[in-house]
């Protein structure tokens, strides 16, 4: 590759509960935790680094994070204000480049291969980036400097809060090679499990194995893993990125069990699901049904359907349709949730307009 | 529990049910096929809550009882055993060791068989049927044929997966629409039922039935009520759940002034079709007709910017004229036609498009165009 690209991943440091403890200065030096009530069955969001020293992390239940540290104080997130800071700091990178990719609220990919500022140091572009967050929105960020996203998200982790760390070429290889098979950003849970069972637990040991192997048993992501052990990652930051899926999902206070009360959530959720879709102008072929079991079973049903959907009119159908082969009714259920992919811009249906004789 | 049947006796009914079985079941029961031994009798039933099959067996040695062995490992063992093969069928008494066993022998092959007791098997619940009548399987499966392609698939208007059964008196209606596109199927019953009445075949349970009126020559007793339909077919008895909804209303398509019609040679409208649709979108599969007097010309082009074109002479004398369709749509209903020619009638707003034969023909297909 004769272009080595530059690319800042930045991650703002406890992106709730530092918004939480900068608008209430009476959270400040505290163990804060923003997201569930100790007493429900809601997980922790975010907590401060004071609460992280209990060993309380985010999607950690609230109440065990109680038992961790009962003197922790709890709050509900306010995502109005988190979305207000998020938008100023993407506005802030937007200043340096065009070229963001948002990932979430607090954290973004920034290609600065072709800023000239600062001489065009990616190193000098991260650190005023970080300062002008901190002018601005009086929140703490960490930066991770490299040559592609995979290595820029590792090395963004690696001196949190307040980090600021490069992976030059040199030891990009090298760095991959060291690094845990959990620790890999897109390689989950399954597989690090399935890759363990390999007997890989490094980068290194994950190189030993040849692509078609790779390909074999990992399908589609063999490739990727294959190429980011090596510390390679082609993947451009790509500013206009589309959502592939919309979901909504609620975890109920107390376990529900009735059919039709089921249904009537899943009604609700479906709903919601296809306001965000429509707010984002898309229309969805596919709709998936997530169920989590009073035990923490959680099953998945999903349909595709030859229409795109728009309304929930005519859903009931579906719904009970994706509930046949499950135990709604007779077993109680924590969780339910409802996601639409196959997402396709609404534009783009209304070209070729397939006329309805019932419509 | 105990028989001896020959091979070929059990196997086409034992399709038949494993057919409706779901491969996936949440309750272990519902995989596995009910078997009743009742004065001389084998009785097989199999179901999905919504749909269920019974096929009863005339045999020759036999003790009583009921069991539930898995369905699909029953059905294998029967298919791969050589053809004419005698199978010798034991229930275990010795239950209490673990749990209920069979075995399965022929000849030097020897199975044995987890199953499940009887009792738990689920009832399909019934309610009483009001109506009956009696219909030629082939005449039925004809009408089947002719409308069931046109059901929708998974339509979140969930009346349309599935199939219109109208009893009018003496009269057999079917009718099925996914919304593109409609088929109606007329014929005449043999005896007046001296009633009306509309029910809706879920999608499913059509496509089961269709592939049990292999024999043209039987004669069908249907049973239906509000809610459920029963059709007695020789040795079997096919239950479905009906759709609880009524039919949209499609009456107004009708009632609309038309162009003249068009006739055009069945066979070259097909392969000119087939041909343009290659460079269609995959998709929307869109093509444009354009009708003036004597000539049917269809094209099309795709987003790479690929075109096709094809010019047909036809019988038409009136207005020119320019519509588009889904080719797949078309086709379908043209090779449903036993004329030699197709006949299009479309509506003055080209809202619609009819598609039949020359003679007033039994069945009539309906094609809502494509804006392009």
């Amino acid at each position: 590759m004769d272009d080595i690209r530059k690319i800042i991943h930045i991650d703002m440091d406890a992106f709730f509960a530092a918004i939480e403890q900068r608008d209430f200065p009476q959270y400040r030096n505290k163990p804060l935790i923003v997201g569930g009530a100790p007493d429900s069955r809601g997980v922790v969001a975010t907590c401060s680094y004071e609460a992280r020293q209990y060993g309380i992390h985010s999607a950690m239940p609230s109440s065990q994070a109680y038992r961790l540290c009962p003197q922790a104080i709890f709050v509900k997130p306010r995502f109005d204000a988190y979305r207000q800071a998020s938008q100023t700091i993407r506005k802030i990178f937007t200043d340096y480049t065009e070229r963001v990719e948002p990932l979430s609220l607090d954290e973004a990919y920034l290609d600065v291969s072709d800023v000239q500022l600062h001489q065009g140091s990616a190193t000098l572009i991260a650190k005023a980036v970080k300062a002008t967050i901190k002018r601005e929105t009086g929140l703490v960020a960490s930066a991770g400097i490299s040559y592609n996203k995979f290595l820029a998200k590792i090395a963004s982790d690696m001196d949190k809060p307040d980090g600021l760390y490069v992976i030059t070429p040199e030891r990009g290889a090298c760095f991959a090679g060291q690094l845990s098979i959990d620790k890999f950003h897109g390689i989950g849970r399954a597989t690090a499990r399935k890759m363990q069972a390999l007997g890989i637990q490094t980068g290194k040991d994950l190189r030993k194995l040849s692509l078609a192997l790779l390909q074999q048993h990992f399908g589609k992501s063999g490739h990727h893993y294959y190429n980011i052990c090596r510390g390679i990652d082609h993947r451009p930051v790509n500013s206009q990125r589309t959502s592939k899926s919309v979901g909504v999902e609620t975890t109920f206070q107390q376990d529900i069990k009735a059919r039709p009360e089921v249904m009537a959530q899943l009604h609700s959720l479906l709903e919601k699901a296809l306001e965000k879709a429509a707010e984002k102008r898309l229309a969805a072929y596919t709709l998936t049904v997530k169920i989590k079991y009073h035990d923490f079973v959680q099953i998945t049903r999903s349909r595709t359907l030859p229409h795109a959907v728009t309304a929930t009119t005519g859903t009931f159908a579906i719904l009970e349709d994706l509930l046949r082969n499950t135990d709604i009714g007779t077993r109680k259920v924590r969780l339910l949730g409802i996601t639409l992919s196959s997402l396709e811009n609404q534009s783009r249906l209304t070209h070729f307009q397939q006329m309805d004789l019932f419509n | 529990m105990n028989f001896i049947i020959n091979r070929e006796e059990l196997l086409t009914p034992l399709q038949q049910i494993v057919s409706v079985i779901e491969k996936r079941q949440t309750m272990p029961i519902l995989s596995n096929v009910l078997m009743v031994i009742e004065d001389n009798r084998l009785i097989l039933t199999g179901t999905d809550l919504e749909i269920q099959i019974v096929a009863k067996i005339d045999i020759g040695t036999a003790t009583s009882g009921s069991i539930t062995v898995p369905a699909r490992k029953f059905l294998d063992i029967c298919r791969l055993l050589p053809s004419g093969a005698e199978i010798k069928f034991e229930q275990e008494d010795d239950v209490a060791r673990d749990g209920a066993k069979v075995k399965i022998l022929s000849n030097r092959s020897r199975f044995s068989l987890s199953c499940l007791p009887a009792d738990n098997y689920p009832e399909f619940a019934e309610s009483e049927f009001e109506h009956q009548f009696f219909i030629n399987a082939g005449k039925f499966k004809r009408a089947l044929e002719k409308t069931i392609f046109c059901m929708a698939n998974q339509d979140v208007r969930y009346y349309l997966n599935g199939l219109l059964l109208h009893i009018s008196n003496s009269k057999l209606k079917l009718v099925a629409s996914d919304g593109h596109r409609l088929s109606i199927y007329e014929d005449q019953l043999d005896q007046a039922t001296g009633y009306e009445a509309r029910i809706i075949l879920p999608r499913k349970g059509v496509l089961e039935l269709s592939r049990l009126l292999d024999d043209p020559d039987a004669e069908l007793r249907v049973e239906f009520s509000g809610n459920n339909i029963r059709i007695f077919i020789k040795n079997l008895v096919f239950s479905a759940k009906l759709v609880d909804s009524k039919y949209p209303d499609f009456s107004k398509v009708f009632q609309q002034a038309f162009f003249n019609q068009i006739h055009i040679q069945k066979q070259q409208l097909k392969e000119a079709l087939t041909r343009v649709a290659i460079l269609s979108n995959e998709k929307f599969k869109g093509v444009t007709l354009d009708i003036s007097s004597g000539s049917l010309r269809i094209s099309t082009h795709n987003p790479e910017h690929d075109e096709a074109e094809e010019e047909l002479f036809i019988e038409y004398a009136g207005e020119p004229l320019s519509i588009a369709f889904n080719a797949q749509y078309l086709l379908d209903a043209v090779s449903n036609l036993d004329s030699e020619l197709a006949v299009l009638t479309i509506a003055s707003n080209a809202s619609t498009c009819f598609i039949d034969e020359p003679n007033d023909s039994s069945y009539k297909f309906i094609v809502m165009p494509m804006r392009l």
